[in-house]
């Protein structure tokens, strides 16, 4: 089987795909929906196929220069990371059927929807950090266009404000990367690491990646490059459901686990003045996130605070530099991915259906939208961490690294975690306690359930949240095999 | 067999709640069936607590977390407990919701709630207890939510962030005791794994006790009490009656739970984290009894006055001695039987006249005698009148003071417990005393009707005679509870 052209296939596919759409969009524009449908579902297939069947050979694409290659290789974390994507695009694809029914410009939304599927695609299929790092430029200027899809004022602002912090980021990361590659430290991605001694001096060296975490953690919204992410609040719904809980930022998220664990490693780093660094950031995150979601008075920006907050669960474990870190970590762009896509549905279908934008408005709204309200809970109770729903089974996972790791450190990240997890009850369950239990103010009728075609995709990921939880330690076991090296 | 009686159990009242609403407007219909699952509820508890022991797996989430259930001596005693207070409080609300409204939720929630508690009593580990702890909240807060007024919203709220924070507490130390036990399976004396946390007794001493103030949280102890005495009040009588008897203890349980099954007394007698403990404790119980004083609206008098009483318990369990746990269990039912029989008097107060003040009740009890009189047993019961039944565990709790060899508490416990006993007389005795004696300048503008003019007055009227006369049957009795009690103790040193 020629695996390199499947792999550039499930690339290339979508992106294609994309710019025809882009050309043609005023043609097709009735059709739309058929054609993404068609082109995601079978790009979906395309990526599955890869993830399970596919060698984990090396394919060079080309070389620019000698040492300077844009490699593809799947391992067991970029399979993660593609079947993740691939099991949510489809879902999200229906949910926005329903979403944009109403919405203009949908030919333009579509094009640039599929075409960053195989961009995302291409981050995870990376073989070496500067093919990623291509990838992850890309993916910016493919959701660009979606993240300012309104074309009002504030749209164009927060498209701006993304534009630049994730470019400008990833100069941060092209900085750390030309600096690997000069000082011998080889961009292929090896579970354990290349950076065998600090040629260049071990400050110098932390220094760099340290700015390399900042580069690539800018997609992860960690403190202080978080904004765009609020700001970018402002796309459609299942934009930033799928690109802002799950592509994007678990794109960051997995491009600093690649740089920790696949890049530098963590025998060198772990118990420099680095692996503390990049702790403290994603605590401060932490807690930033929770107090300002909790703060925060929009339904929408809520939870895209909430995700703030999560994200820097996964670069908390991902910092601990263990094993039992990383696992932690993987397992909660899991469970994270899944319940936060459930709650951004969630907040689009009542934003799309009604209009109300604000937790307020949101009293006495669970009696007329059961449904959505339902899945919200389940979506709510995830996050907070009840058992036995996923991210119960995550925040033990992270809370067990820390107390693995036994320092001092790690006591502290327990107990950050414990108060983010207990401020996330505070605002995610206060909404549920508001649309279930206040009488509403909206008493006129005419408010009614959300499309069918955004409810069934909700209702699957809620199934999903739970069976997850259920058949936890088959998840856990996985995430195992990855840190260690065995998938 | 017994397994599938077990899942019965937990599970029935659980997914019976949930289809409740199916019945829609079939009220006869639907109290018969709750009726029914409640009473088959009684007979599988009485059923577990006559046969064997067992334990079972229901899943295993991973290696660490799983679900299983298991019926020893505190499993028995607990679910039979809760079984036992469910059916006659479920009968009174069917009269008492009516003016209330909502009774099919009402009735979904308050069937869930049982589930969920004896599911906790049953948990043959930590983790299994600890996930029936958190739905126990999530299904009690509609309960506290039921008028969905602001008061009871932002009451709600408060109950669900204070649970959620002690919840949390919990989970932070049941994961550090996951390290440092050889299993979460609870074994009579603990399963610390001595040799795994060598060099790590005073972190893990921090932690436990961070882990035992958060299940303390439910069982309202100092200093996170706070929500106790605005959550209780504002859910309708028969919600505040099994909130303030009965799901406090589910605190309880967890810390019973902990202490005894997970970390063993030894590790912990005579360290700083006991007698912390102890202190809290005993500033709870008089600080309880102290604001139920000054309170002058009678729910909110009694929920005090649950915050205090609890503490009681607690107090049994921190001495780590058989005496107190023996003193305390026996608390635990006492205090059940009684706080329940008292909110109940509030309840019909509230429902025959719509009074809700201390001083409102002046004269009622000489215009509804039954009430006054099943009052009087029960406030006698709880200030521990010989020979009712507050009396056998407070003795109990004094003399494994006494004994326990703590220096000095030895003797403070005593006193305290004297002192809080004074102030509980001073709170309940006077609403006899007036309510019997309204003075000679008493002229009401309208009289309290009489029980058997209310409608349904018969039904409230047996429940009112059945806690006062389970207050005073208890204490009369006490010694096959004692004998019970002695068995579970001799098994945890």
């Amino acid at each position: 089987m020629p695996w390199k052209l499947v792999l550039g296939v499930c690339i290339l596919l979508p992106v294609v795909m994309g710019f025809v759409m882009y050309a043609c969009k005023n043609k097709i524009e009735p059709r739309i929906n058929r054609w993404a449908c068609v082109t995601v579902f079978i790009e979906a297939a395309l990526v599955w196929w890869a993830v399970l069947c596919c060698p984990g050979d090396t394919y060079t694409l080309f070389s620019l220069t000698e040492g300077i290659t844009l490699v593809l290789r799947f391992d067991g974390l970029g399979r993660f990371f593609a079947g993740l994507i691939a099991t949510l695009w489809p879902l999200t694809t229906i949910y926005a059927f329903g979403y944009m029914a109403h919405q203009p410009r949908k030919g333009m939304f579509y094009a640039f929807f599929v075409m960053s599927f195989g961009v995302t695609a291409g981050v995870a299929m990376a073989g070496n950090l500067l093919t990623m790092y291509v990838f992850y430029e890309l993916l910016t200027l493919s959701t660009l266009p979606l993240v300012m899809h309104e074309m009002d004022t504030k749209a164009v602002r927060a498209g701006r404000i993304y534009l630049v912090m994730c470019v400008g980021g990833a100069a941060f990361g092209f900085a750390a990367m030309v600096f690997f590659q000069t000082t011998g430290c080889s961009l292929e991605f090896i579970l354990g690491g290349n950076l065998s001694e600090f040629t260049a001096g071990k400050h110098v060296t932390v220094f760099m990646f340290i700015l390399g975490f900042f580069g690539f953690g800018v997609k992860t919204a960690v403190f202080p490059l978080y904004f765009w992410l609020i700001s970018a609040s402002v796309a459609p719904t299942p934009v930033t459901a799928l690109l802002h809980a799950v592509a994007v930022v678990k794109a960051g998220a997995f491009g600093v686990i690649r740089l920790i664990y696949y890049v530098c490693g963590t025998q060198l780093l772990s118990g420099t003045w680095g692996q503390y660094v990049v702790l403290a950031a994603a605590l401060v995150t932490m807690l930033f996130g929770s107090s300002m979601a909790v703060k925060e008075t929009h339904f929408k920006r809520r939870v895209a605070y909430c995700t703030v907050s999560n994200l820097s669960y996964i670069l908390m474990g991902a910092a601990m530099m263990s094993p039992v870190g990383m696992a932690a970590a993987i397992m909660h762009i899991l469970c994270h991915a899944v319940s936060k896509i459930l709650a951004f549905f969630c907040v689009g279908a009542v934003l799309e259906t009604t209009h109300l934008q604000y937790i307020a408005d949101m009293e006495g709204m669970g009696r007329k939208m059961p449904v959505t309200f339902a899945t919200y809970t389940v979506a709510a109770l995830s996050l907070t961490g009840i058992p036995p729903l996923c991210g119960f089974f995550s925040k033990w996972n992270l809370l067990t690294a820390m107390v693995e790791a036994g320092n001092a450190a790690g006591l502290i990240a327990a107990a950050v975690l414990i108060i983010c997890a207990f401020l996330s009850a505070i605002y995610m369950l206060s909404v549920m306690v508001r649309a279930f239990f206040m009488p509403g103010k909206n008493t006129g009728a005419g408010i009614i359930e959300a499309d069918k075609r955004m409810l069934v995709p909700m209702v699957i990921i809620a199934v999903g949240v739970i069976l997850i939880g259920i058949f936890a330690s088959d998840f856990m076991t996985l995430a195992n095999n990855i840190a260690t090296g065995l998938i | 067999m017994n397994t599938a009686f077990m899942l019965i159990m937990i599970f029935l009242p659980i997914v019976f709640g949930a289809v409740l609403p199916a019945f829609g407007k079939k009220h006869k219909l639907r109290n018969g069936f709750v009726t029914a699952v409640l009473a088959i509820e009684l007979a599988l508890a009485i059923y577990f607590a006559v046969c064997g022991g067992f334990s079972m797996k229901l899943w295993s989430f991973t290696d660490q977390i799983s679900i299983g259930f298991a019926n020893d001596g505190p499993a028995r005693f607990f679910s039979l407990l809760f079984a036992a207070v469910w059916l006659p409080v479920g009968i009174y609300g069917f009269v008492y919701m009516k003016h209330e409204g909502w009774e099919t939720r009402f009735y979904s929630f308050y069937m869930m709630v049982e589930g969920a508690l004896i599911g906790m009593a049953c948990s043959s580990n930590l983790v299994s207890m600890y996930i029936f702890f958190e739905v126990v909240t999530l299904t009690s807060l509609p309960m506290v939510l039921h008028s969905l007024k602001k008061e009871a919203i932002n009451a709600s709220l408060k109950y669900l962030f204070y649970s959620i924070a002690g919840a949390f507490m919990a989970l932070l130390g049941i994961l550090f005791l996951s390290r440092y036990c050889t299993t979460l399976d609870f074994a009579p004396g603990g399963t610390l794994d001595f040799a795994a946390m060598a060099g790590k007794e005073k972190l893990l001493l921090a932690i436990i006790f961070i882990g035992v103030m958060g299940f303390g949280v439910k069982a309202g102890m100092y200093p996170l009490h706070g929500w106790l005495p605005t959550a209780h009040p504002v859910a309708p009588s028969p919600a505040s009656a099994v909130l303030s008897g009965i799901i406090t203890k589910s605190g309880v349980i967890g810390i019973f739970r902990i202490i005894y099954y997970i970390v063993g007394a030894q590790f912990l007698r005579g360290t700083w984290v006991q007698y912390t403990w102890l202190i809290l404790a005993m500033l709870t119980i008089v600080m309880g009894s102290a604001m139920a004083y000054r309170e002058k609206v009678f729910k909110k008098r009694l929920a005090y006055s649950t915050v205090s009483q609890v503490s009681y318990v607690l107090l049994g369990i921190f001495m780590l001695t058989g005496a107190g746990v023996v003193g305390s269990l026996l608390h635990v039912v006492f205090h059940a039987a009684a706080k329940v029989g008292l909110f109940l008097v509030a309840g019909t107060v509230i429902f025959a006249t719509g009074r809700t003040k201390v001083e409102e009740l002046r004269g009622a009890f000489k215009e509804v005698p039954l009430l006054g009189w099943c009052f009087t047993f029960v406030a006698l019961a709880l200030i521990g009148i010989p020979p009712l039944s507050g009396f056998v565990s407070k003795w109990y709790l004094a003399t494994a003071a006494l004994s326990s060899g703590l220096g000095v508490i030895c003797w403070i416990a005593p006193v305290v417990l004297l002192v809080s006993a004074l102030l509980t007389a001073g709170y309940l005795l006077p609403i006899t005393v007036r309510g019997f004696f309204p003075g000679a300048d008493y002229a009401p503008e309208k009289r309290a009707p009489r029980l058997k003019d209310v409608h349904g007055g018969a039904v409230l009227g047996v429940m009112h005679v059945v806690f006062a006369a389970l207050s005073v049957a208890l204490g009369v009795f006490s010694g096959s509870l004692v004998t019970v009690f002695s068995n579970i103790a001799n098994t945890l040193f």
